[in-house]
């Protein structure tokens, strides 16, 4: 008699227990593949999408805290409102006013990307944060530095207990974190989503500009993600004040001198200027340099023509690129400063 | 009757599993840092058979997929294993792993370096932390060995000379693998520095910082470092 006692005393410790650790789980997430688009690249089982793990990435990637004098954070280059770029900044600038090589690349989608950068040097999402910490044009700091910052943090060690069971902050969970973020960041409810889930129509100039996007943009900027993720060369000559070679940089090949990554063109009415250097200000300026493309052997075969359309046509383009904007998106609160 | 001798035999079992696991589970292998024959002492001047003074600040590498060759040809391979071995870490200079039998090892083999499979898994743990500071920024992949100092040779800033060598993709796939045969089952691994130093002059290369043809010669060239010494045991 005494034994089971015992017995129903212990199995109800055991459940009190293990309804303790139910509650103190992390909220998963289900992340949601927009209809008709493909497998993401990223592998979600290595980092599973939790609530608490979203709200601590979104944290960090507001918080200067991960500069080395505090002033730079990741969305001082990445602003929500324009696609996550800097916008009206050519080159983007960092720490102490410094100025990089390059014009920050928008953030969407990321979860299909199977490399990044402009040059695709870095492998994963999880490492590319790597690069704007420790550049020391940008926030000059190094990641051993900012975890030690982070443990300090009475809030944040908080937040890693409930993102990941434990107050351990370590440079792995800072890294998930931040891409736990960063891939939800999906961008798939503009007017030409909702076009082609037949909840919307088209006016008769974006269809027309549609028919002209699919004959003569869209074999690298390939639906429905805008770009086929691969590096080529656009046929912008170099600039001499910043001698960017590109992909050459990283695979050492001179076939992928000056090639630069295909970016997507979702958002593109507020992602200017344009180009890995920002050379351009206007779309109109984006699609001159393509409809009189100068010939030259390095080019593509995409590019070995040049797309030659009237005035019309080229206001036609803008009109589709311009049903590409995602407002939900570009003001959703849950990707917004946490207040 | 029958199932009092059941006990006693499990609990015989039991204590015979238990105290030799404690006999031969665990085997300590210690890696020696060295120039020459002794110790290396950071910031020391040493001088190479290339006549270039050395002082050494930073000393870090990776060993990985280590396995040990037994003398019946079985093998006793580490799983996940990757360890981070820092001259400024006495602690990570001694790997110990699991060894559940009694039989004599005959060689060490592992890797100096990361494979690609953990240089394309983003972030991971422990040893592979980018925290450690061994893994590259803007060209991704792990830094499979680290070594900085100062020559007199080096008309750099500082005079100082960085070897940062990794890469996982071909052609420049950089990670070596080390085999070392040893007869006695007491060793350690020595790890000369004076073996790399000796083959190269400090006047022609003395920085490398990401993947290429440079690299992976040094690669080839750090593969001499590595040897056994054997000792008995009443040595220790």
């Amino acid at each position: 008699m005494k034994s089971k006692n015992k017995f129903i005393i212990l199995i109800g410790c055991v459940l009190v227990f293990s309804l303790a650790f139910t509650f103190l789980r992390p909220t998963p997430i289900y992340f949601q593949i927009p209809k008709g688009w493909p497998k993401p690249n990223y592998d979600f089982s290595k980092n599973p999408l939790t609530e608490e793990g979203f709200q601590l990435g979104r944290k960090l990637f507001y918080d200067p805290i991960l500069s080395k004098d505090s002033t730079i954070s990741c969305a001082s280059c990445h602003l929500q409102a324009t696609g996550f770029t800097h916008v009206d900044h050519s080159l983007s600038h960092g720490i102490d006013g410094k100025i990089g090589t390059r014009n920050s690349m928008t953030m969407m989608n990321l979860a299909w990307s199977k490399t990044f950068m402009w040059d695709g040097g870095v492998n994963h999402l999880d490492v590319q944060p790597l690069n704007p910490i420790t550049s020391s044009v940008e926030m000059n700091e190094t990641l051993a530095n900012v975890v030690q910052k982070l443990q300090k943090s009475d809030k944040y060690k908080s937040l890693f207990f409930a993102a990941f069971g434990d107050e351990n902050i370590t440079g792995q969970r800072v890294l998930k974190a931040l891409s736990q973020y960063e891939l939800m960041l999906v961008s798939s409810n503009s007017k030409y989503d909702k076009v082609i889930r037949k909840e919307a129509v088209f006016t008769e100039q974006e269809r027309n500009g549609y028919q002209l996007f699919k004959n003569n943009c869209a074999s690298c900027h390939t639906e429905p993600l805008f770009t086929n993720g691969k590096y080529e060369n656009n046929g912008i000559p170099l600039d001499t004040t910043l001698n960017d070679i590109g992909r050459q940089r990283i695979t050492e090949k001179s076939e992928d001198n000056l090639k630069f990554k295909v970016p997507t063109l979702r958002n593109i009415q507020f992602t200017n200027p344009y180009m890995h250097d920002g050379r351009f200000k206007k779309l109109t300026e984006v699609i001159k340099h393509y409809n009189s493309i100068e010939k030259n052997k390095n080019l593509p075969k995409q590019l070995q023509s040049s797309m030659n359309l009237t005035d019309n046509e080229r206001v036609d383009l803008i009109a589709f690129l311009l049903t590409l904007t995602d407002t939900e998106f570009l003001f959703d609160k849950r990707f917004s400063y946490p207040r | 009757m029958k199932i009092k001798y059941l006990h006693i035999f499990v609990f015989t079992l039991f204590f015979h599993w238990a105290y030799s696991q404690e006999k031969k589970d665990n085997f300590s292998l210690q890696f020696k840092i060295k120039y020459e024959n002794e110790s290396l002492i950071q910031n020391k001047k040493y001088i190479s058979l290339s006549k270039d003074t050395l002082q050494f600040e930073t000393f870090r590498f990776y060993v990985s997929n280590l396995k040990f060759i037994l003398n019946d040809n079985s093998e006793i391979v580490e799983d996940n294993s990757y360890h981070l071995i820092d001259i400024d870490e006495p602690s990570s200079q001694l790997i110990s792993i699991s060894k559940k039998s009694n039989k004599q090892i005959k060689r060490v083999v592992f890797s100096l370096g990361i494979d690609s499979t953990a240089s394309v898994s983003g972030a991971l743990s422990g040893d592979l932390d980018p925290t450690k500071g061994m893994y590259w920024a803007w060209q991704s992949g792990y830094i499979n060995f680290k070594i900085e100092g100062k020559s007199s040779s080096c008309k750099t800033r500082n005079n100082a000379f960085q070897f940062h060598v990794g890469g996982y993709l071909k052609p420049n796939y950089a990670i070596r693998t080390i085999e070392l045969n040893t007869k006695n089952s007491n060793f350690e691994v020595v790890i000369d520095l004076a073996q790399l130093f000796n083959q190269i002059k400090l006047s022609e290369i003395n920085s490398i910082m990401i993947p290429g043809s440079k690299a992976s010669d040094i690669a080839d060239k750090a593969k001499l470092m590595f040897s056994i010494s054997e000792f008995s045991p009443n040595e220790k």
